[in-house]
C-alpha cells in the first residue's frame, strides 16, 4: 500500500510539474506577445534528451546527479497531497527541511566534477542564493512550527481545516514566503544559478543527454515542492489532490507573472534583497507569533 | 495533434523528441548571426517549433553556422562540433560556408565547410531572411522522418578524411582525434 | 529523579589525604573517544612526523597528553582533576608550540589556560573551605546545603575555566592560531577531544555536581539562559567568520569554536534530548573532525600547501583522501544518514519544541553557512582543474588512508545505527537524574514523532537505486577527459582555468564588514590601552636626582596633611 501511495505520489508530482512548467513558457509567451510552444513540449524536451548520447566526467558525476534527484524525490513523499501522504510521522517539517539541502549538495558536487569554472561560479551562486533565502524561510518555518506547537505536516494541515488558512493566522509569514518564493524556484529575478548568458549555463555547463534531463526533472520537482509547501503550510492544504492543484495554481501564475517582468539581479543584489525585506517581514511574524 | 501523430510519436519517440525540440547552440560565427535574435524574439516567434538557444554544445542538437568561417573560427566550429552529443544536426547558412560567397577569393576564410565538418543542410541567401529558417526546419523534420539526417554517422564513418582536411587548413591540432584513427593507410 | 554516583576507589594517599578514581558512564563513554582518537592520531603521525626533529619529545608529550585526558575523566577527587588537569594544558602548551611559527599561539593558549585554571582552583578551593573535601562523591552529597548565591559563582569559576578550555565565546581568541599553527597530528588530538575537556567539566559540574534540579534555578534560570545565548552568538559569529577563512586548517578551526557552540547549547539547554545531543555531538564531531584535520594533513605533506586559494583538483591523485573527505564533509553537514544528522537532528527538535525559536534559528542557519564553507573546502582542494605543479602529486601513505577509512565507516556507522551510542548515553542520563527516552538501535522513540533514521534510509536508498535502474536503461554515457570541457571552443589553457580563489565573493563584500574578529580586535585594544597608560606612567622615571627629591618631598607632604586632616575628621 505504502509503496503504492510512494509510485503514485511521484508520477503526480512529475505530471503536474511538467504541466507547470509548459504552463510557465505559454504564459510567458503570451505576455511577449507570440504564441510560445505546445503545452506539452517539457515531454518532448525530457523525452528527446533521454534519446541522446551523454557525456561523463567520472563517478561523482553521475552519482551527484543521482542524488540531488532522489533527495527532491524523497523531500516530496514527505508533503501532503490532498490526502496522498506516502510517509508520514517521521518527523514532517523537519525533514522536508533537511531534505531541501540534499538537492543543491548533490548538484553541487556532479556538475564541480566537471572541472569548468562556469559550473563552480554557478554553484557558488546557488549557494549564496540559498543562504540567503534560507535566512528568512527559516524563520517563517520556525513560526509556523510555534504556532501550530508540531512539528507534523499532517497536524498542521489538520489544524488549518479546523479553523482558518495559516494566511490568515500568520500573514507576515505568508507575506514573507510569497516574497521569497521565486529564489527558492530559481526563478526570473533569481535565476543567476542557471544563467545561460553569463555563465554559460552554470551547473549545467557539462550536462548533456540523461544528465539534463534529470536536471530537468529535479527542476520540475523542487517547483512543485516549493509551491505544495506554500499550500500546505499556508492555504490549508486539502483533503483531496485535486482542490490541491487548483491551490497551487494562483500562486504559481503569481510567481511566474513576477519572472516575466523584471531582469536578472545580480548575486549580491539578490543576497540582499533576501536578507532585507523578506528577513525582517519574517523576524515580525515570529515575533507576533510568540507574543500571541 | 491527431491519432496518427500521437501513435507515430509513440513508436518512434526518439525521432519524434528530435525533431520537435531541436536546441540551437547559440554559436556566433559571422554577420549571419544579426538574423538569428529576431527569429528568436517575439516576431517570428521560434519556439513555437519547440527551437531554443542554449549556451554550451553539450546541451544542444542543432548546429547553425552563420556566416563566414575565417580560419580562426574553424577551430572553434569543430571543437564546439566534436563536444556536442549524438545525434546532431549542421545546417549551414548563408552562401559563405556553401562555397564561399562573397569572399570567394579570400585567403583567410573558409570556401567548402563540408569538407572539415559534415553538413545536414544549406540554407543559401546573404543574407536569408528568418521565414527561410522555418522552411530549413521544417525540411529537416522531414529528412529525420525518413532516416535521411545522417550527418553525423558521416563523421564517424569518415573521420579520417575529416581530421586531414582539418590539419591541412590548421595545421597541428590542440586536441587528440575523436574517434581513433589507425595511422596506416 | 535522583542522581547516582558511579564506582570510586583510592589509588593513592597523598599526605594523608586519599586520591580517588572515579568510574561512570560518563567517564567510561569519553575515555572511549580520547583513547580511540589518541590512537588514530598515533597511528597518523607515523607518516607525518617522519624524518622530523625531536621525535622523542613529541612523542613524550603526545603520551602525557594522553594520560593527562585520562586522568581527567576518571578523578574522583578536585584534587587529581587539577593535577591531570595542568599536566593536559603545558603539554598541550609544548605540543602547540613544537613548530617553530606555533610559539605565539601557544603563548596564547597558555596564558588564558592559566586564567581558567586557576579560576577553577578557586572555586575548588571555595567548596573545600565550605564543605571540608575534595572529593567529588562526597560533594555531590552535600552540596544542597550550599546557598544558591554560593552555588551561583562557583558555577561563574568553573564556567570561566571550561569555556576558555572549550573555546566559548567570548573566551576563544586561542583557538584558531592554535589548531593552525600546530602539527598535523596533534591538531587531531586538539580538535577531537582535547578541547572538549572543557564541555566533560560542563557536564561534570552541572549536572553530576550541581545536579539538574539546582541548575535550573541557579539565579533565578538566569545562568542557563546566558550560557545558551552565549552559545548561539558562539555558533552564528564564529560560522560565519569559517566562511571567509582562506586556509584550510583555520577554516576547520573556526568551524570547531561554532560547533562549540552547538554542543553548549544543548548541554545548558538542560532537557534529556538537549543533553543527549551534546553529549553525542561531542563524539561526531571528534569523529568527523579528526578525520578532515587527517585529510588536510595528508594533502599538505603531499602538496605542501594548504592554501585554499591555490589548491585544486587532486580527487584524481588522492582518490582515498577525497572520499573519506567527502563522507566527512557529509557528517559536518549534517547530511542523513551521518552521524551529524542525528545529533543535529535531536538538538533541533528540543529548541523547537520547547519554544526556543530563536535559538533554532540560531542553530539552523549554523548548519546552512557550514554546508558553504564546507563545499568551498571540498571543491578547492579536491575539484575542478589540476594545476601544473601538483600534477605528479603521489597518493597518501598507508598509515594516513587507514585512519580516515576507520573514522568514515565510523560516521557511516554512527549515522544509519545511532542506538549504539545513544543507549550509553541514556544509561548516562538516568545516573544524573534525568527522565530517559526509549532508545532502540534505530534511534530514540519519543512521544512527539520518532528520530525513525531506518525509514528515511530506506526512502533515500530506493530512490537512488530506482532512479539508477532508470539511468541504466537509457544511453550509456561516454567518458571524456577532464581537459574536454566547455571552454568556448577552444582547448582548456592551463593553470587559467579555474574559479577557486575567492570563492564566494559576492558575499563576501557583504559580511565582510559585520563578521570580523571582534573579541580579538577587543582584547587588542585593551592592551593597546594598558600599554599607552603605561607608557604614560612610565614618563615619570625622569632620571634627574632633584626631580625624584622633590618627589619624596612631595609624597611625605601629602601624608602629613592626609595625617592631620584625618585628625580633623
Amino acid at each position: 500500500m505504502v509503496i503504492l501511495l510512494i509510485v503514485g505520489s511521484i508520477a503526480i508530482g512529475f505530471m503536474v510539474g511538467v504541466l507547470f512548467l509548459g504552463l510557465s513558457r505559454k504564459v510567458k509567451a503570451r505576455i511577449h506577445w507570440r504564441y510560445g510552444p505546445p503545452l506539452y513540449q517539457p515531454i518532448i524536451d525530457i523525452v528527446k534528451l533521454f534519446h541522446q548520447e551523454s557525456v561523463s566526467h567520472g563517478f561523482l558525476f553521475d552519482f551527484g546527479i543521482l542524488l540531488s534527484l532522489g533527495g527532491a524525490i524523497v523531500c516530496l513523499l514527505f508533503i501532503p497531497i490532498g490526502n496522498i501522504i506516502p510517509l508520514q510521522g517521521s518527523g514532517g517539517l523537519l525533514v522536508v527541511l533537511y531534505l531541501m539541502l540534499i538537492a543543491p549538495f548533490g548538484i553541487a558536487l556532479s556538475s564541480a566534477e566537471a572541472a569548468n569554472p562556469n559550473a563552480s561560479i554557478g554553484i557558488s551562486r546557488k549557494f549564496i542564493l540559498a543562504l540567503g533565502y534560507e535566512i528568512p524561510f527559516l524563520l517563517i518555518v520556525l513560526s509556523v512550527m510555534t504556532n501550530y506547537g508540531t512539528t507534523s505536516f499532517v497536524e498542521i494541515v489538520a489544524l488549518q481545516r479546523a479553523s482558518h488558512w495559516g494566511i490568515i493566522s500568520m500573514p507576515l509569514s505568508g507575506i514573507a514566503l510569497l516574497l521569497i518564493l521565486p529564489a527558492m524556484m530559481g526563478i526570473r529575478p533569481f535565476d543567476q544559478v542557471g544563467a545561460p548568458q553569463e555563465i554559460s549555463s552554470g551547473p549545467e555547463v557539462e550536462y548533456g543527454g540523461i544528465y539534463l534531463a534529470l536536471s530537468e526533472i529535479q527542476h520540475i520537482y523542487l517547483i512543485f515542492i516549493d509551491i505544495a509547501l506554500f499550500v500546505a503550510l499556508f492555504m490549508g492544504g486539502s483533503s483531496e489532490p485535486l482542490t490541491f492543484f487548483l491551490k497551487m495554481l494562483p500562486i504559481f501564475l503569481i510567481v511566474i507573472l513576477v519572472s516575466t517582468v523584471y531582469p536578472r539581479f545580480r548575486i549580491e543584489q539578490a543576497f540582499s534583497y533576501c536578507i532585507k525585506w523578506p528577513t525582517i517581514i519574517a523576524f515580525l511574524g515570529l515575533l507576533l507569533v510568540i507574543w500571541r | 495533434m491527431d491519432r496518427e501523430q500521437v501513435i507515430k510519436a509513440l513508436k518512434d519517440s526518439g525521432k519524434w523528441g528530435h525533431k520537435y525540440s531541436f536546441w540551437v547552440v547559440y554559436f556566433c560565427t559571422g554577420c549571419g548571426i544579426i538574423e538569428i535574435p529576431p527569429v528568436i524574439t517575439s516576431r517570428w516567434d521560434a519556439e513555437r517549433f519547440g527551437v531554443i538557444p542554449v549556451a554550451t554544445p553539450r546541451q544542444a542538437n542543432l548546429f547553425l553556422i552563420t556566416g563566414y568561417v575565417s580560419v580562426k573560427t574553424l577551430r572553434a566550429i569543430i571543437r564546439t562540433y566534436e563536444q556536442m552529443p549524438e545525434p546532431k544536426y549542421t545546417v549551414g547558412f548563408g552562401s559563405c560556408p556553401i562555397n564561399g560567397g562573397m569572399y570567394w577569393d579570400s585567403y583567410n576564410t573558409i570556401k567548402h565547410l563540408d569538407k572539415y565538418i559534415p553538413i545536414d543542410g544549406w540554407i543559401a541567401g546573404c543574407m536569408p531572411r528568418p521565414e527561410a529558417i522555418f522552411i530549413a526546419i521544417t525540411h529537416l523534420w522531414t529528412m529525420i522522418d525518413k532516416g535521411m539526417a545522417n550527418a553525423y554517422k558521416k563523421y564517424r564513418k569518415q573521420y579520417k578524411y575529416y581530421r586531414r582536411n582539418q590539419e591541412m587548413a590548421l595545421g597541428e591540432l590542440q586536441w587528440p582525434p575523436l574517434y581513433p584513427i589507425d595511422k596506416d593507410e | 529523579m535522583y542522581r547516582t554516583p558511579g564506582l570510586e576507589t583510592t589509588y593513592f594517599t597523598f599526605l594523608n589525604y586519599p586520591l580517588k578514581l572515579k568510574m561512570d558512564w560518563l567517564s567510561w563513554f569519553f575515555g572511549i573517544a580520547i583513547v580511540s582518537i589518541n590512537l588514530f592520531a598515533i597511528i597518523f603521525s607515523l607518516s607525518d612526523m617522519k624524518g622530523k626533529k625531536r621525535l622523542d619529545l613529541f612523542y613524550l608529550l603526545m603520551l602525557l597528553v594522553n594520560a593527562g585526558m585520562l586522568g581527567v575523566v576518571f578523578s574522583g577527587d578536585f584534587i587529581s582533576f587539577y593535577v591531570y588537569w595542568e599536566i593536559m594544558s603545558w603539554s598541550t602548551f609544548l605540543l602547540i608550540s613544537f613548530k617553530e611559527e606555533g610559539w605565539s599561539a601557544g603563548l596564547k593558549y597558555i596564558i588564558l589556560s592559566i586564567i581558567g585554571s586557576f579560576s577553577m582552583l578557586v572555586g575548588m578551593l571555595a567548596i573545600y573551605s565550605n564543605l571540608g573535601t575534595f572529593s567529588i562523591g562526597a560533594i555531590m552529597k552535600e552540596m544542597h546545603y550550599l546557598s544558591t548565591g554560593f552555588t551561583f559563582s562557583i558555577l561563574v569559576l568553573f564556567s570561566i575555566a571550561f569555556g576558555i578550555k572549550n573555546a566559548l565565546m567570548p573566551l576563544h581568541t586561542w583557538l584558531p592560531d592554535s589548531y593552525t599553527d600546530s602539527e598535523a597530528t596533534f591538531t587531531v588530538v586538539l580538535s577531537g577531544m582535547l578541547t572538549r575537556m572543557g564541555v566533560f567539566g560542563f557536564v561534570l559540574i552541572l549536572y553530576i555536581i550541581v545536579g539538574l534540579t539546582r541548575f535550573q534555578y541557579i539565579g533565578s534560570g538566569w545562568f542557563s539562559h546566558v550560557l545558551t545565548y552565549l552559545a548561539a552568538i558562539s555558533i552564528i559569529l564564529a560560522t560565519f567568520i569559517a566562511l571567509l577563512q582562506d586556509d584550510a586548517k583555520k577554516l576547520l578551526a573556526w568551524h570547531s569554536v561554532g560547533q562549540g557552540g552547538y554542543i553548549i547549547l544543548g548541554i545548558a539547554y538542560g532537557t534529556t534530548l538537549g543533553v543527549a545531543s551534546g553529549i553525542f555531538h561531542t563524539l561526531n564531531h571528534a569523529i568527523y573532525i579528526a578525520l578532515l584535520f587527517m585529510v588536510v594533513g595528508a594533502v599538505e605533506l603531499r602538496t605542501g600547501s594548504r592554501d585554499l586559494n591555490a589548491l585544486g583538483g587532486l580527487r584524481s591523485r588522492m582518490p582515498v583522501i577525497f572520499y573519506t573527505g567527502l563522507i566527512g564533509i557529509a557528517g559536518f553537514i549534517g547530511i542523513p544518514l551521518t552521524n551529524g544528522f542525528v545529533s543535529k537532528w535531536l538538538l533541533y527538535k528540543t529548541l523547537i519544541l520547547n519554544h526556543s525559536p530563536f535559538l533554532a534559528f540560531s542553530a539552523l542557519i549554523g548548519t546552512w553557512v557550514t554546508i558553504l564553507y564546507g563545499f568551498k573546502f571540498l571543491h578547492n582542494i579536491f575539484l575542478g582543474q589540476i594545476p601544473a605543479k601538483y600534477e605528479n602529486v603521489e597518493r597518501a601513505p598507508f598509515s594516513m588512508r587507514f585512519p580516515v577509512i576507520l573514522l568514515s565507516l565510523a560516521i557511516i556507522l554512527f549515522g544509519v545505527l545511532p542506538g549504539i551510542p545513544l543507549r550509553v548515553i541514556g544509561w548516562m542520563q538516568k545516573t544524573m537524574g534525568f527522565e530517559v527516552a526509549k532508545i532502540n538501535i534505530w534511534g530514540i522513540v519519543t512521544e512527539t514523532g520518532t528520530l525513525n533514521t531506518v525509514n528515511i534510509f530506506f526512502a533515500i536508498m530506493l530512490t537512488v537505486f530506482g532512479i539508477y535502474i532508470l539511468y541504466r536503461i537509457g544511453f550509456r554515457s561516454k567518458r571524456v577527459a577532464r581537459e574536454d570541457t566547455y571552454a568556448a571552443g577552444h582547448p582548456v589553457p592551463r593553470d587559467k582555468y579555474a574559479y577557486t580563489s575567492e570563492f564566494y565573493a559576492p558575499l563576501f563584500r557583504k559580511i565582510k564588514p559585520i563578521f570580523r574578529e571582534w573579541v580579538s580586535i577587543f582584547f587588542e585594544k585593551i592592551v593597546k590601552f594598558g600599554r599607552s597608560l603605561s607608557d604614560r606612567i612610565r614618563k615619570i622615571y625622569v632620571g634627574d636626582l632633584g626631580t625624584y627629591v622633590l618627589y619624596i618631598v612631595l609624597f611625605l607632604a601629602f601624608l602629613l596633611i592626609l595625617r592631620m586632616g584625618w585628625n580633623l575628621w
